[in-house]
């Protein structure tokens, strides 16, 4: 079974890796692309976030406010993550040792945990406070969650480009 | 103005961002969630004008929300990007790319406030309100292409 090291070693080696590497434009399009996809997709998150803060647009059902943003933030997300994976196959044995890459993917980890927490249970009685201006403490906390890693995300995500190359 | 800008590298804090890789970085990254939560509040605000988002509602209880983000995330870039800009005063402003972002930056911010705003809270045709939300997104939009740019290009 291959290490993580060894699948970087093995992912920075295909074709995609090299060519992301080599190329003269390749590169900074994908970086421009990331940016753009983050500025999307944490952009518009972070207003479905405060609306479950309750401190932001809370005369907006907080399930109308999440379906009308939701093709914004996952269009942001596939860019985010496509130009993302493309730019870490073309360096993956830099970022593998480097500290902000590791605190950028717990992040994002604990961004998708703590996603899949608000949708199982949180989401599930909605019909409860959907109207309400200040939503239940387990909606509050989901916010507040997503936003400190989303802002993680984009710290560390930032500091790669100054201490990886 | 090139006066000002050779004093203002010699400055204490433009020699501290200079000689320190990882301040610049600190630097970059809170410009960047800065600029996060202004895009944010942008394209929330131009897309409820377009009529894509909250189309039943009155534009200004979406604007004035979106225009306090945008204000809170203009302030955080601006006083890091103050920072970034100190250490290499000169050259950046001469170079053609950030001269671009300011241009865009105060064109989109001025539209922001002063048409924007003003057609958010007065009963004007739908036609009129989908202009003025096209015209901010693609402000908006050039000025973080420009940014991007200039991080990549410089």
């Amino acid at each position: 079974m291959m290490t993580v090291l060894q699948m970087f070693e093995w992912l920075e080696a295909t074709p995609l890796g090299v060519l992301v590497r080599e190329s003269a434009w390749g590169f900074p399009i994908l970086v421009a692309c990331h940016i753009m996809g983050i500025m999307l997709s944490v952009g518009t998150l972070v207003w479905f976030d405060l609306r479950l803060l309750g401190v932001s647009m809370t005369g907006v059902r907080a399930s109308l406010m999440y379906r009308r943003l939701m093709p914004w933030m996952f269009t942001g997300f596939a860019i985010m993550f496509v130009s993302g994976f493309m730019l870490l196959a073309g360096f993956a044995t830099n970022a593998y040792g480097n500290v902000y890459f590791r605190i950028k993917i717990i992040a994002m980890v604990l961004a998708a945990v703590n996603a899949v927490l608000y949708h199982r249970f949180t989401e599930r009685r909605i019909v409860q406070w959907d109207d309400a201006p200040g939503p239940p403490t387990a909606a509050r906390v989901a916010g507040l969650v997503s936003i400190s890693v989303w802002m993680t995300v984009i710290l560390a995500g930032r500091m790669m480009s100054y201490t990886m190359f | 103005m090139a006066a000002f800008f050779v004093w203002l590298e010699g400055t204490r804090a433009a020699i501290a961002v200079r000689d320190s890789l990882l301040l610049t970085g600190a630097l970059s990254a809170v410009h960047l969630v800065g600029f996060t939560l202004t895009t944010g509040g942008a394209l929330v605000a131009n897309l409820n004008l377009l009529g894509v988002l909250f189309p039943g509602r009155p534009p200004l209880d979406v604007t004035r929300p979106a225009s306090r983000g945008i204000a809170i995330g203009l302030t955080i870039s601006a006083l890091t990007g103050a920072l970034l800009f100190a250490p290499r005063a000169t050259v950046a402003s001469v170079n053609g790319i950030f001269q671009v972002k300011m241009l865009l930056l105060a064109a989109a911010v001025l539209f922001h406030v002063f048409v924007h705003q003003r057609i958010a809270r007065t009963a004007v045709s739908a036609s009129m309100r989908r202009g003025t939300g096209a015209v901010g997104l693609l402000l908006w939009t050039g000025l973080a292409l420009a940014g991007c740019a200039y991080i990549l290009l410089e």
